[in-house]
């Protein structure tokens, strides 16, 4: 018996390819030592016989125990030097080292130590003579600028160093400014437009309304477009959890399309081939004929047609005349209401210059309830750099951004 | 002899070819973004709007012949070498050459505006034009906070802040200023330098918050141009009055930071020459920088003393110059103190505050009146009016004094209008207008003896009109009563007639009063008719386009007489809820 253990075994340990222990295996293990010898093992004289697989009794030999044994000696080992690793705090097992008298060098700047080849060559050599170069363009200028240099500062005559400052309106005809080819059209907005009256730190009641009308009718148009919009489509849209029968039933849908898609294709190839063996029929003498006369007939039909129209138009002539008239007539006056409109709105907004429009700051007017007519409690307006900002977008000088219209 | 032909793509004529983009316009110029927008600030070349968009509406479009104008300017040079020069001392540095890195830095390439700005302005009264911009956000960088991060030295702050006090120095020394209005953005002034009106805004004595959607690059660039051109206009200015510029400033009031009192004694001291020197301007920028917080403008106090008269002074100066004469001011601890100063001095007064370098202590016994802010101050001094600040601003606006009682302390201010509204324009007078306009007649009433007071409004109607005493519907009344006298009086002089012909009189009286009325309906009718004749008559001589501007006259009128008569049945609601309430 204790023979047989120690073969059954060695013969787990030398066929190690099934690493995986169950319970059962184990069982079957225990079992085998008490069990009668098996039958299908076979030792010949050459080795091991090709056996079949199949078969508790052969399956049990390519087991290994190797992680058992591993977990065994680990344990024991463990017990021996007392604990194992895992139960160890991490603080006994390392530390964080603060010492500095380690001097880091990083590799580039071990790197730049190095003197490259281009720079060793650039130094000065006293052996090597400069060639005499042609004077440049940049250097004739700067000869130009170290004459005119000295000439202008000069010191004058009480002792005070003349900072520079020229008046330079003082000489007009000196040097003569080209005037532009293509100048800028007059802009219509004044750089400082004064405010109403409404928005004075103490204004009167009527004019304060007027402001305030003007500000609520800005807020509400703002309000009225958002809600007007139609709703953007989503970009999730929350599912609902699909059973797992239906999804069998969506996959067959999906099946069934592409069978009857398949299915219709294959009759259409199939009608075709039937109806290949037919010859398209020969069109006869009397065919042709008859078309012929049926072309000339639509001919002469659309050739009366055209006649009689034109006789019709020519019958209500000054009707049509004063059609054309009352058309021009609106016309011109559309373009004119077009073009006064196009004035009016350069009055108060620039054209469209960019990809973003241009959007007017909210008005400053102080609410009925900050009205304190002292100017010491005034809640004043602290982004002034804005209202510039903005004046200078509604001139049209400066193109309106994706920042400038966020707030 | 190569064949001249075009390349593929490029348009020979219309608005393709005139036109180009953005991103054209940078490629071609060969520069980066940054540096063509500040040229294009620099050299004052917009975007433009073509009829037809050729690379499609989300661009911005350039004219072809300004971007050629842009490409033949020396700044370019000078862009190009900065850049070069920036790279070298970027190289030197990472190469651990600091030799040749510290005098590269010592020798830093610049450039200069003047010749862009005698290209821009050619003529000094274009700057003038210009100016109202340049001025307004002066002001408004002198007021902001210094921040690392957008880039705004301190010392940009500085310089702003000494232009534009010189700038309220010449302006109040030559008594130039003629509207104040406060509003809730800032204080609007105006001034008439030179025939041109100049408009800008300072902003209130708060801390300014710098809002995120604004780019300071950009506005910076501004800066760098408005103060160069703010710079030159001031100097035109002072060498106009015969003074030196820069000014040399009183080094004592330098310490204390008080600016604007230096300047002005500078201004006025320019007779003595103070010996000055370099180390003066060092000196006023440290302390500067030391006391940015706590800057306190001086008073111009000493100017009014020594006047130096302008011959070529207008009658708006002068009307301005005697405003305040001989009115002392104490400004109290509460108020702006800087725009007070720069208004009160403008018009003539004499103005002191609380604090080291004032030029009196608030127990002298001259002054006049004491601005406060405060609900309640108790009057220490019998002979002075404790007034709110608004008074002045008003004063200012009307050209007159008006009664302190309105605006005392403690009292509810009347609203404060503004004089930048021409309220015959609008139709609608707001009451407190009117109240002034009684104020101001009566003011020149004193002025202009008169021989009578009823009789100024029927005869003279026209002529007040003319000088805005009474408004245009007054004057419009003035007239109907005067016909209606004027009726009257033929009515009675025909039934004088009538007397001495006999008694016909009494037998015919209801025609002849029939007759009489139809007379007087009839001249009514006449007149009336006269009227439209002549309307009828010149509508027919006039063209098409003028009928046209006349008709959309018409329409504006009637909207703001409806504006008008909305605005009034207001008050009367609010008058009668008032009423109603009360009750």
């Amino acid at each position: 018996m204790g023979r047989e253990r120690e073969v059954v075994s060695r013969r787990i340990r030398e066929h190690s390819t099934n690493k995986i222990l169950t319970r059962s295996v184990l069982l079957g293990f225990r079992s085998v030592f008490s069990a009668a010898t098996p039958d299908s093992i076979c030792y010949t004289a050459m080795g091991k016989s090709k056996s079949s697989r199949k078969g508790k009794k052969a399956w049990r030999t390519n087991i290994s125990t190797q992680d058992i044994d591993d977990f065994y000696e680990k344990s024991s080992k463990d017990a021996l030097s007392g604990g194992s690793l895992t139960e160890v705090p991490s603080d006994s097992l390392f530390f964080v080292d603060k010492s500095r008298d380690l001097s880091v060098k990083r590799k580039i700047d071990k790197c730049r130590e190095k003197v490259l080849r281009v720079d060793s060559i650039l130094q000065k050599n006293s052996f090597v003579q400069a060639i005499p170069s042609s004077t440049t363009k940049k250097s004739k200028q700067r000869q130009k600028e170290i004459q005119r240099a000295p000439s202008s500062s000069q010191v004058r005559k009480d002792g005070t160093m003349d900072t520079g400052m020229v008046d330079i309106w003082n000489d007009e005809g000196a040097n003569a400014v080209k005037k532009r080819k293509v100048s800028n059209k007059a802009i219509l907005i004044p750089a400082v437009e004064v405010e109403p009256p409404g928005c004075s730190y103490n204004p009167s009641s009527e004019s304060h309304q007027d402001s305030l009308a003007h500000a609520v009718a800005d807020e509400m148009q703002k309000v009225y477009t958002k809600e007007l919009r139609p709703t953007p489509v989503p970009l999730t849209v929350v599912g609902e959890v699909v059973d797992v029968e239906d999804m069998y039933f969506l996959d067959a849908d999906n099946e069934s399309d592409g069978d009857v898609e398949d299915k219709e294709v294959d009759s259409n190839g199939d009608a075709d081939l039937e109806k290949r063996p037919f010859k398209t029929k020969r069109v006869t003498r009397v065919e042709l004929n008859r078309r012929a006369r049926n072309k000339e007939k639509l001919k002469m039909e659309a050739e009366t047609k055209k006649l009689k129209e034109f006789s019709k138009d020519l019958n209500s002539l000054p009707d049509i005349i004063n059609e054309i008239a009352k058309e021009d007539e609106e016309k011109s006056k559309r373009h004119l209401r077009r073009v006064f409109a196009k004035q009016e709105r350069l009055k108060s907004c620039p054209p469209r210059l960019g990809r973003h429009k241009f959007e007017p700051a909210p008005v400053q007017v102080l609410l009925s309830e900050e009205i304190t007519g002292s100017l010491r409690k005034l809640k004043a307006c602290c982004t002034l750099a804005r209202d510039r900002y903005k004046s200078l977008e509604k001139r049209g000088i400066l193109v309106p951004t994706a920042k400038s219209g966020r707030k | 002899m190569p064949k001249h032909y075009r390349p593929a793509g490029k348009k020979k004529e219309g608005n393709a070819a005139r036109y180009m983009t953005r991103s054209q316009a940078v490629k071609y110029l060969q520069v980066s973004l940054s540096v063509f927008r500040r040229l294009c600030i620099f050299k004052g070349v917009f975007p433009r709007d073509p009829k037809k968009k050729v690379k499609g509406t989300h661009q911005t479009y350039y004219h072809v012949k300004d971007i050629l104008f842009l490409k033949h300017e020396p700044l370019l040079d000078k862009f190009r070498e900065m850049h070069a020069y920036e790279k070298k001392v970027k190289k030197a540095v990472s190469k651990k050459n600091k030799d040749l890195a510290e005098r590269l830095l010592t020798r830093k390439p610049t450039y200069t505006l003047d010749m862009l700005i005698r290209e821009r302005y050619p003529k000094f009264i274009d700057a003038l034009r210009d100016l109202d911009d340049c001025l307004t956000m002066v002001h408004l960088f002198a007021a902001l906070p210094a921040i690392e991060r957008e880039n705004i030295q301190a010392e940009r702050i500085h310089n702003c802040r000494g232009l534009s006090l010189e700038w309220q120095a010449y302006i109040s020394r030559t008594h130039k200023l003629r509207k104040a209005f406060i509003s809730v953005k800032g204080i609007y002034y105006q001034a008439e330098v030179e025939g041109q009106k100049v408009t800008w805004l300072t902003p209130h004595a708060l801390q300014q918050v710098m809002p995120q959607d604004v780019d300071y690059k950009i506005m910076l660039t501004f800066l760098e141009f408005y103060e160069t051109l703010l710079g030159f206009v001031n100097l035109r200015l002072y060498h106009s009055i015969k003074l030196k510029y820069p000014p040399i400033l009183d080094p004592r009031l330098k310490a204390l930071a008080a600016d604007l009192y230096a300047l002005t004694r500078y201004v006025d001291a320019k007779d003595r020459t103070i010996g000055a020197n370099n180390e003066e301007s060092e000196l006023r920028l440290a302390q500067l920088q030391d006391q940015l917080p706590a800057n306190e403008p001086g008073a111009l106090m000493h100017l009014v003393e020594n006047v130096a008269d302008d011959n070529e002074e207008d009658e708006e100066t002068r009307a301005c110059k005697t405003l305040f004469q001989n009115k002392t001011f104490f400004l109290g601890r509460e108020v702006p103190r800087e725009s007070l100063l720069f208004v009160i001095t403008a018009f003539g007064g004499v103005v002191s505050w609380e604090g080291d370098g004032a030029p009196f202590e608030e127990s002298n016994q001259d002054i006049n009146y004491q601005i406060v802010d405060r609900p309640t101050q108790s009057h220490r001094f019998i002979s002075r009016d404790y007034v709110q600040p608004q008074w002045v601003f008003d004063c200012i606006n009307a050209r007159i004094i008006l009664p302190t009682g309105e605006y005392m302390v403690g009292k509810v201010l009347p609203p404060h209008l503004s004089p930048f509204v021409d309220n015959e324009a609008e139709g609608y007078v707001p009451e407190y207008a009117e109240t002034i306009k009684r104020l101001q007649a009566a003011a020149r009433k004193e002025i202009l003896p008169m021989p009578g007071g009823e009789q100024d409004d029927l005869e003279n109607a026209q002529n007040l009109l003319a000088e805005g005493i009474i408004d245009r519907t007054k004057a419009k009344e003035a007239a109907e009563r005067k016909q209606k006298m004027a009726v009257h009086e033929k009515q009675y002089h025909q039934e004088l007639k009538k007397e001495m012909q006999g008694m016909q009189y009494t037998s015919d009286p209801n025609i002849d009063e029939i007759k009489n009325n139809g007379e007087e309906n009839t001249d009514d009718m006449s007149s009336q008719q006269l009227v439209k004749d002549d309307e009828n008559m010149t509508m027919v001589s006039m063209s098409r386009k003028k009928r046209r501007l006349y008709e959309a006259m018409k329409i504006s009128q009637g909207r703001k007489k409806a504006n008008v008569e909305t605005l009034e049945t207001r008050k009367k609601n609010i008058q009668k809820s008032k009423k109603t309430s009360s009750n």
